[in-house]
């Protein structure tokens, strides 16, 4: 039954996507291919295809190089601060990106940026050295948010390389050049490729770029442009189920070979692998230029942007010569946390979504790899397979397939808070059961069976013994599902309305207005309500 | 308390081969019956269907008189209405739960009161060996304390029968065996009726009133652990319980199932399980190494190895063309090479093999 509807749930967005791409109106009208051939036809959505052609491959070679190169120098050189690095390298993960895209207009802004500031200071005269508003600036800061990504999914590999193959490799006769090229990176190649598919899935789908600095700088993309269709005039949803279309296309089938990729691992695994730390590779004269500039590419993801944003929501106004003592004020603070009428209810509802959305997934979660892993049902594979879907599936564009069909039950969920928990739960719900059903797979089945025997019928069981056995990872997996509702925007955005607005989305109200001390407060405020309650609950799982 | 299994049959896949078939046995109150075999011989999955924790695909099982499962009326028990102990093979002891939380789990599930379930616990670790040791966590303790908590916690709620599912074969050799006379003392203590599989004949041996050897889902042979291993009823018997040498051999004279057969060691007293034999009919004995001593001299047997082994030697004694191992304790030795004569102990019978 649980099993039934979870997988309705995840699937009927791709379902409901196609069939809108094909409707003249909303679903049940007559079948066009206008929206299909006006992917091409119309200028806009051809400028928009060729830009997020850009942006992605722009986004991933740079995503893919530093998190490389980063996890490489980090776990396999001599390099001096390299678990530093590391630590630094996957901070990005815990911050929202929206906080990063303020931190970086703080920094490059054409104008008032504080490279450019620095810049005239020392010419002079006005200058502007660097623009965060081009498609460079726009590939810079994406490719330094899915680094993180690349890093974790690579360095694991690098840090358990076996020692004895990469021994053989030597006594064979390869020198350290040719062991990096024919041993060590081919070692990698199913991680390596997994990694390029998920980040070509998150540039194509990533939305608040293209969606604040992008349409800023009038770069179109396509998920800015589903936005558009929807959200301003002329409204066109059925070009935007096309453009979404797309993009659940490109999705799926990197997730299929990503799978495939993975899967095939299989031949790459070695038996044993418990043996000595695989040998440092010696840079040389050239250990501290490069750590130097690990460590300049690692702070600039993170701890840059955050100090930026930090020092933008001190400032009375945002322009080139604010920059100054006497500008110094804590009226934005005042404003966004006592006066703006949004801040509150908002906050209100991103904590509520939260914590119902993480406590929903896990919940979910449980009851799914339990029905997988160890009841095996007659839909085991079914559910397995479709729980895959919303990885490889854009949040604009199961925004578009969830509003496409609930817009049509009148007197629904449409319009509540309800949708947004729905789509939190179908979003994330892939990830909350890898975690959830790893966790699992590693209790060995005999303690259950030892506790059937003891007289404890299933229910109990799962209460006693895996329940308890898997707490570490069902915090870890609420934590990280409350982290990333908070800072959800691509899925809500199509989905709010002004009585169930969250705070993630505010943010996109202040950025139009224009504000950018109040938008840094805001963006503070978003970080610290994410931040905090992981840090208690971090710490009170640690002592209990 | 008697328990027992009919028309047991199992298959894990809808055409490989059956990993039970039509298995029917009982075990006897207060005795150890140890079912011994390969892995792959259905062992495991008899044990594991009395508790319950698969499913077979026909067959009845029934604890004193009572069906708890059987595919002619539907009945099927879940394990934990079983009222059966389980020894794992892993211990399958819980990390997150103390060892007296170990221990007294079965009875709190049963919902037997907080003061009484520490009380029985505080004696179950007493008699187990490791008294005080309950606010312990199970990481903390050695393998083999370990094993005795699992035992502890199978025994606790006084179960109607105890399984052990290879309960030794996770310890080191020497544990092992310290663990297998422990564990007869404590069955010589207090009798409990009890089903024990393993693959290790000395374990078998050992522990069991009764074993029954396996092979490929059917019983192979019932008896006593002395009359398996003195009269294995087959080929597959005999190996299993550590007979190497099993010897072409014609028979002399017959009377009734007592046989006089001739091999390449000499003439051998054979006993049979049937009694149709003529003179000149050809058969299978099984002849164990420590019935026949090697005699200096003679013409027959060529040395081929011999390997000391501390408290014995073995030697490998080849007679035209057939191997024949031989362990004595004494310390004489022979030299690879040299010819030798055997003769087998005085009043030996070998057991002569059906198939």
């Amino acid at each position: 039954m649980v099993a039934v509807l979870a997988v309705i749930m995840v699937s009927y967005p791709v379902v409901v996507v196609t069939l809108r791409a094909i409707s003249k109106q909303e679903i049940g009208s007559a079948l066009t291919f206008e929206w299909i051939s006006a992917l091409v036809d119309s200028a806009r959505s051809r400028e928009a295809l060729l830009n997020t052609l850009i942006y992605t491959a722009g986004a991933t070679v740079l995503a893919m190089g530093l998190g490389v190169l980063l996890a490489f120098l980090s776990t396999r050189t001599d390099m001096p601060g390299g678990r530093v690095i590391g630590f630094l390298a996957l901070l990005p993960m815990l911050v929202p990106p929206f906080i990063l895209v303020v931190g970086w207009v703080a920094i490059a802004d054409p104008a008032a940026g504080f490279i450019n500031i620095a810049a005239s200071a020392l010419t002079g005269s006005r200058t502007s050295w660097v623009s965060i508003n081009t498609m460079a600036g726009l590939i810079w800061m994406t490719g330094l948010f899915l680094t993180p990504y690349v890093y974790l999914m690579v360095a694991a590999g690098f840090r358990n390389s076996d020692a004895a193959m990469e021994e053989a490799a030597r006594v064979s006769g390869a020198g350290r050049l040719r062991l990096l090229y024919s041993i060590v990176l081919p070692l990698q190649r199913p991680a390596l490729l997994a990694a390029l598919l998920l980040v070509i899935i998150m540039a194509a789908g990533d939305f608040i770029i293209p969606a604040t600095v992008g349409l800023k700088a009038k770069i179109y993309m396509l998920p800015s442009l589903i936005w558009q269709n929807h959200a301003s005039f002329p409204h066109r949803p059925g070009l935007a189920a096309a453009q979404s279309l797309l993009l659940v296309v490109v999705g799926l089938l990197c997730i299929y070979f990503q799978r495939r990729a993975l899967s095939r691992g299989g031949r790459y695994t070695t038996v044993g692998g418990k043996g000595a730390r695989p040998m440092l590779f010696s840079l040389g004269r050239l250990r501290y230029p490069l750590g130097v500039l690990a460590l300049l590419f690692a702070l600039s993801s993170s701890v840059i942007p955050l100090l930026a944003v930090g020092c933008m929501a001190f400032m009375r106004y945002w322009s080139p010569y604010a920059l100054k003592p006497e500008n110094l004020t804590l009226r934005n603070f005042n404003y966004m946390l006592f006066e703006y009428p949004q801040v509150w209810p908002s906050a209100q509802h991103s904590l509520f979504l939260g914590i119902a959305g993480a406590t929903a997934c896990v919940a979910l979660a449980i009851a799914l790899a339990w029905y997988v892993i160890r009841a095996r049902g007659r839909l085991a594979g079914i559910v397995d397979y479709a729980m895959v879907l919303p990885l490889g599936i854009p949040g604009i564009a199961l925004g578009v397939g969830i509003l496409s069909l609930w817009i049509l039950v009148p007197g629904g969920i449409y319009g509540t808070l309800w949708i947004l928990l729905l789509a939190y739960v179908t979003a994330h719900i892939p990830v909350a059961m890898q975690f959830v059903g790893s966790a699992l797979h590693r209790i060995h089945t005999e303690l259950e069976d030892a506790s059937r025997v003891s007289g404890q019928a299933w229910a109990g069981t799962l209460r006693r013994i895996d329940i308890p056995l898997m707490a570490p990872a069902l915090i870890g997996s609420w934590l990280l599902m409350y982290v990333v509702i908070l800072r959800e925007v691509s899925l809500v955005i199509l989905l709010y309305n002004p009585s169930t607005i969250v705070l993630s989305v505010g943010l996109m109200d202040v950025w139009q207005n224009g504000f950018y001390p109040e938008l840094a407060v805001y963006s503070l405020l978003l970080l610290v309500l994410g931040v905090i309650p992981v840090a208690l609950l971090w710490k009170f799982a640690r002592f209990s | 308390m008697t328990l027992s299994v009919q028309g047991l049959s199992k298959a894990y896949s809808a055409a490989g081969a059956r990993a039970l078939d039509d298995f029917s046995l009982d075990f006897p109150a207060d005795q150890c019956t140890v079912l011994l075999g390969p892995s792959g011989c259905g062992k495991t999955t008899v044990l594991r269907s009395i508790a319950g924790l698969i499913r077979p695909d026909a067959g009845r099982i029934t604890v004193d008189g009572a069906a708890v499962f059987d595919t002619a009326t539907g009945v099927d028990v879940p394990p934990e209405k079983r009222r059966l102990g389980m020894v794992f093979q892993s211990y399958a002891l819980w990390p997150h739960l103390s060892v007296a939380e170990n221990i007294g789990y079965p009875l709190v599930a049963a919902g037997v009161a907080r003061a009484e379930v520490a009380r029985r616990t505080a004696a179950m670790l007493e008699w187990i060996g490791l008294p005080g040791m309950g606010a312990r966590y199970v990481h903390e303790l050695s393998g083999g304390q370990q094993q005795r908590i699992s035992l502890g916690r199978a025994m606790v709620a006084k179960p109607r029968a105890i399984l052990f599912d290879e309960p030794l074969s996770n310890l080191d050799a020497r544990l092992r065996e310290r663990m297998r006379l422990e564990l007869l003392a404590l069955r010589q203590q207090a009798p409990f009726t009890s089903i024990y599989v393993t693959h290790d004949q000395l374990e078998a041996m050992t522990l069991a009133d009764r074993v029954v050897v396996m092979r490929a889902g059917e019983i192979e042979q019932v008896g006593s652990p002395e009359e398996v291993y003195k009269r294995p009823r087959t080929r597959f018997s005999a190996d299993f319980v550590g007979i190497p040498n099993l010897l072409e051999a014609t028979v002399r004279s017959a009377a009734g199932a007592d046989l006089v057969v001739d091999t390449v060691v000499g003439a051998l007293a054979a006993r049979s399980w049937r009694s149709d034999w003529r003179a000149g009919a050809r058969c299978t004995v099984a002849v164990r190494p420590t019935l026949l001593t090697v005699q200096a001299g003679g013409r027959s047997g060529r040395v081929v190895r011999s390997v000391f082994q501390g408290a014995s030697t073995i030697e490998l004694v080849d007679f035209d063309g057939t191997e024949v191992t031989i362990e004595s304790l004494g310390e004489e030795r022979h030299a690879p090479g040299s010819t030798v004569s055997m003769k087998p102990a005085p009043g030996a019978v070998f057991a002569v093999l059906d198939d």
